[in-house]
Parts: structure tokens; sequence; C-alpha cells
């Protein structure tokens, strides 16, 4: 089945409907509070959720690819959904419905004029898994090579803006509905939510992906970590061929039960790359989506999908491991020169956030640096422990400006760390920032 | 000299597709014969020969195109392997990109069967049949496969099918987004409905509701009236009414 609601009028009834729903649900939960006791309520408020993701996650495989990766992006923000809608919206990584074989062909034949059986050698109409924004396929080229062919559904490209425009109604809905102590900055929402869209854009154009591959193919030279050769004839901006990686994603290779020493390594391969990309070339795959990892047997790792890249500023590379030693060593005046020298700046009443919010979250931020290596397995609720503590800060109301290049470090931080739990290995952290303090 | 059956198609081909430069460029009123004929290096008396009038020029190009649907169609090679569903939908594909040249064309063609919509519905009639015949095909060979059931009004559904066509052509003439993408999405969604209404055996399951609901409600009050009727004193009231007693 692939029906996907294209007007913004179609789309505005799929969310609004499903809005109202959650908004009704919400004053319903509100209603019966008074006479519940506070662990009823608790479990009552925990069903209200199970319904809301169950509905969002209707809503959004309706929408289909940008509100997909949308939603997925907001998901991984800190505080704009709950965690069962979270986790609902985890599941929507393979699961959006495909292409048939005629759209497909149709695709390949408006960006070529040319259908596929007359550019590749063998190529597979059934897709061999999904992605967010399209679909990938098997291939062979004429050279025997086999390639990944990822196909965008079409018209996605048309209908992002007014997707973007619901996304904002719906994240203002969802704000509204959240208790006042919890609710963020109308400002900092805004700021993800356009960064947000500037990147979702981007993603579109898989010409600027093509390049971003070859970029980090020339550049990324990592041991144990393999990225894709772009076949350039064969890609344009709704189609991109690149070289097919061995490897399995996340879940099908833990179902091999690989060993401790495996998940380490693949583990710490992540991590390293992330830090040597962030630190030493300034750019990072900033899509925290596990589905964009192929692990191998032996822990090494296949690096897929470049269609989130983001180039961080100078500045910000240049004083992160400052702002992480400043938290390391808890000094509040460090921690503040550290984040001004980034470009975040604070009001003067900053100081009235730290005990509460700034030293908890420097606590937690740097624990994984304060030992040699940190163990997920024993540490396996170390992102749900900082979610509160990273909503906290994003709530602070000393804030003044967010640095923007923060709301992807942040998020993609936390989604590496997510997979590492899953992982549950041990990664040595600590190192790595030693030599940069 | 004897001319071929061969150059004589070629012959008409050509015509048909100067018959769209003309009209495409002065509208279908100010196109003349004279002109389409010239542009096809045919003599301005020969046309006549295989076009009586530009109503029919207007139309025969509607069914050239048909023609070519159905040949595009046929040297799929996996065509066969496809659902209903995908068949259905490359039908449509097919149509747009096979009309994808002559798009201007077709706009015209719409504004002269809205304007005298008895000619165009009576020289349109191959190039309906021709679509007919093709999604007919399609059905019996999915019905065959065992891919869906008997339908009933079989016969009736191909002809909805060229009307739903035509609606899709004329969204598709409205159509101002990047690469026509709104009618992409729209026939991918469309198609998917008609397949999952034929496949579901939507038509047969509703009207066997109807006959069910025929049958226990409307029958069984039927036999209510009949036992009102045949009431003792009623009937004894009608025989001596009939008896002419009062």
């Amino acid at each position: 089945m692939s029906k996907l609601p294209s007007s913004q009028l179609a789309r505005a009834s799929v969310v609004g409907s499903t809005a109202v729903k959650v908004g009704v649900g919400k004053l319903k939960t509100k209603a019966k509070r008074p006479f519940l006791s506070e662990q009823a309520n608790e479990s009552e408020l925990d069903k209200q959720h199970d319904k809301e993701a169950e509905l969002l996650f209707k809503a959004i495989t309706q929408l289909r690819g940008t509100a997909v990766k949308m939603a997925q992006m907001l998901g991984m923000e800190t505080d704009l959904l709950p965690e069962k809608v979270r986790i609902e919206l985890s599941k929507s990584y393979y699961q959006v419905p495909p292409l048939n074989r005629v759209l497909v062909k149709k695709v390949i034949q408006q960006e070529f004029g040319e259908p596929p059986e007359n550019l590749y050698k063998q190529f597979d109409l059934t897709a061999m898994a999904a992605a967010s924004l399209g679909q990938v396929h098997r291939a062979e080229l004429d050279d025997g090579q086999v390639a990944a062919v990822k196909v965008q559904y079409p018209g996605i490209h048309v209908s992002i803006e007014s997707d973007v425009k619901l996304m904002r109604k719906l994240s203002g809905n969802a704000i509204r509905f959240l208790p006042n102590h919890r609710k963020p900055k109308k400002e900092i929402v805004d700021t993800t939510i356009n960064e947000i869209a500037a990147r979702l854009m981007e993603e579109t154009d898989y010409e600027l992906e093509a390049r971003n591959t070859s970029w980090f193919k020339q550049h990324l030279v990592y041991d144990g970590v393999e990225v894709p050769h772009v076949y350039d004839e064969l890609c344009s901006k709704r189609v991109i061929t690149t070289q097919m990686l061995k490897g399995r994603h996340i879940d099908d290779w833990l179902a091999t039960n690989p060993s401790q020493q495996h998940r380490d390594k693949a583990a710490q391969l992540i991590y390293d790359c992330f830090v040597h990309c962030a630190v030493e070339l300034g750019r990072v795959h900033a899509d925290p989506n596990p589905g964009n990892y192929l692990f191998k047997d032996n822990g090494e790792l296949a690096l897929i999908d470049f269609g989130c890249v983001k180039q961080l500023g100078k500045r910000f590379t240049d004083h992160l491991p400052a702002l992480l030693y400043a938290f390391y060593l808890s000094d509040f005046q460090k921690i503040v020169e550290a984040y001004s020298n980034i470009g975040m700046s604070f009001s003067e009443k900053v100081e009235s956030n730290y005990q509460s919010v700034l030293q908890p979250f420097g606590e937690w931020l740097s624990k994984p640096v304060r030992e040699e290596y940190f163990d997920f397995k024993v540490h396996n609720d170390y992102t749900s422990s900082g979610l509160q503590l990273m909503k906290s800060v994003a709530e602070m109301p000393t804030v003044e400006t967010v640095e923007k290049d923060f709301i992807f470090f942040d998020r993609t931080m936390y989604g590496l760390f997510k997979i590492f739990e899953r992982l549950e290995a041990k990664v040595y952290m600590r190192a790595k920032w030693e030599t940069l303090w | 000299m004897k001319i071929s059956s061969k150059v004589k198609e070629q012959t008409r081909i050509r015509l048909l597709e100067s018959a769209v430069d003309v009209i495409t460029e002065k509208g279908f009123d100010k196109a003349s014969m004279r002109e389409i004929a010239k542009r096809a290096d045919v003599a301005d008396a020969t046309i006549y020969n295989y076009f009586s009038t530009k109503e029919k020029l207007l139309y025969g190009y509607c069914e050239y195109v048909q023609q070519q649907v159905m040949r595009e169609l046929k040297a799929l090679d996996d065509f066969h392997e496809y659902s209903l569903r995908e068949q259905l939908h490359q039908l449509v594909e097919m149509e747009l990109r096979m009309w994808l040249p002559a798009r201007e064309f077709l706009q015209i063609v719409f504004a002269q069967t809205y304007a005298a919509p008895n000619l165009g519905h009576e020289l349109l009639a191959d190039t309906k049949s021709l679509l007919t015949m093709m999604v007919v095909d399609l059905i019996d060979a999915s019905i065959e496969a065992g891919e869906m059931p008997e339908q009933p009004y079989q016969d009736l559904l191909p002809v909805l099918f060229w009307d739903y066509q035509s609606a899709i052509l004329a969204y598709w003439l409205k159509d101002t987004s990047d690469n026509f993408a709104n009618t992409t999405q729209l026939v991918d969604q469309s198609t998917e409905i008609i397949a999952q209404l034929l496949l579901g055996g939507v038509i047969g399951k509703t009207l066997d509701m109807f006959s069910f609901l025929f049958r226990t409600h409307v029958l069984q009050h039927m036999n209510s009236l009949d036992a009102f009727l045949q009431q003792p004193e009623l009937m004894s009231a009608k025989r001596r009414f009939m008896q002419g007693e009062s």
C-alpha cells in the first residue's frame, strides 16, 4: 500500500484530526486526574501516551517521507514528544510502505530518460529496504559490481514546505498541552524546527547526498570504517547509486549474538569515528538513526546514508573540548566561558541556574569521561537518566542564544549513546578527549 | 498505382501528427485542413481520403495515442508478472506518458469535447472501446489467475475505468506541480483504491449484503402482509363483500 496524502489540505486534515484527538485525549486525563491515586494516575498517563503514540504514528505513516523524518528528528529532541511516542516513532525507521514497480520505473525514467533495464545490468524492482524519503533497491552494474540504488518518493520535495508548516503547528499544539514547568521556550523550539527543516530540504537533494558521500569517502580514512563509493553517472536529484556494502542493520546483527568483544569494537569505532569527524574533519554524519550503520561480523562498520551531514563551525569544534573539560572540573566560571566561546549566551542571572540545572547536567555529561571506560551494560539507564537534565537545560530561562551546532551535536551524541545501550558495549571515551584538553 | 497499406498508415500518422502541431499552434477553429495537409506533405485533396473533417483528426489522434499505449504495454517484458494494481497503475502512467508530448493538444480535445459532447462521444467510441478492451483483458487475466473473484457487473467496470481515466487526464492538465508530482500521487492512491475494491470483491459483497437484507427483511414483511390479508375476519369480510352482502 502506498498512499501519500499530497495536498496541504489532505495533510492538514490528517494532522489536524490527530492533533485534535491527542488534544481531547489530554483533556480527558486531566479531567480524570483528581479522582485517581498518584500511581494510578501515572499508569493512566502512560496509557494516554500509548494512545497518543499510536495515533501520531498512524498519522505520520500516512504523511510518510518528510514527516517521518521530521518526527524522527523531533523524537530525538529532548522534550517535544513523550518517551512512548518516541518508541513508536523509532519503529518507523524501516516500516514506511513501499513504492511499487511502476513508480520505481517511472522515477528512474524521469530522472535519466531511460528505464532501469537500460542503465543497470540487473535491477531488482522490489525494494530491499525502506529509507525515510525513499527506498533502496539492489542492482548490478555492467562491470558486475553490486550497487545500492536509493529512489526517492515522487513529489516529496513538492510537499516538504507544507509539511514543515504542519509540524510547526503540531509541535505548537504539543507544547500547549505540556504542563507549565515542562514547557520548552518557544524560541528554542522554533530554532530547532528551523534547523531541522533546513536539513530536511537538503535531504531531498540526492545530488547533495552524493557529494557528501564522496566527500566522506575521500576524507574519512578510518581503520575498520567503510564508506561506499558513489557512481556519479547514476545519480540525480532523486536517485542515488552507491556501492553496496556488506553488513547488517543493528537488530539483525544483534540477532546473530555477536560476542562482547565485537560489540565493544563496533561501539568504540562508532564513537571514535564520530569524535574524529567532529573535531578533525568538522563534519558529522548528523543523523543518529541506527539504520545508518551497517555492522559486520567482526565488529567493523559501514557508514551509509549521508543525507544529513552537518558542517560544524570551527568556533564550535575548537571550544567543545574545553566545555567538556569545564564540566568535568565542575568549574562554573570555566563552563560559562566555554559556552560563550562557543556562541551561547546567558543572561546575568545564569548563576541561579547553576546548582539546579547546569551542575547536575554537567555531572551527567562528563560521567562517561570520569572513568577510563564507560560500560553501557552497567549504566543502561544513562540516556534516559540524562533526558530530564537535557530538558531542563533546554528550558533554562537564562539561555539567550542557542548555538545551532549544539542542536545537532547533542542529538547525535544522544543517538549514539542510545545505540551503545542497545549494544551493551564498553566504550573508552576519556582517552579520546584527554589529548584535546 | 496502388499504394501499399503500410505507406497509407504512415501518411495517416503523419497527418495526425501535423494536425497536433497546427491545432496546438493556431487553436482548433483557426487551424485549416489545407495547412495540416501541407505540413504533412500531403496534397490538399488527399487529406480528405483519410479524414473527412477536422474533428476526425482531433479524435483520430486520441485513438492513435490509445494504440501506442497498448503497443508500449505489450513491449514491457514483465508486465504479465505485475499485480492487477500495478497493471492498472502502469496503464494510467503509460497513458500520461504517451500524452505528454501533446499535452496542450489534449487541452484542446477536452475543450472541444465539452463544447460538442455528442459529436465527441461518437468520435471517441473507438478510442473508448480500445481502452475498455485492455481493461477487460486485465480483469479477465486477474480472475483467471485467481488473483481476484468474479465481479458482478463485470462489463460495466471497464466503462467506469474510462471515466476515471478521463478524470485523471483532466486533473493532470490542471496540475502545476513540479514534474506533475501531484498527479503521480493521485494515480498512485486512486489505483490502489480501485484495485482494493476489485480484489476484495467489495462490489459483490455489497450486493450480497443488500440481497441478504432484502431477502430477510423485505420479503419477511411481505409474508406478514400475507398473514394480515389472510386473517379470518378479514377473509370473511372480503367474501361477504364479494358476494354483495353488507
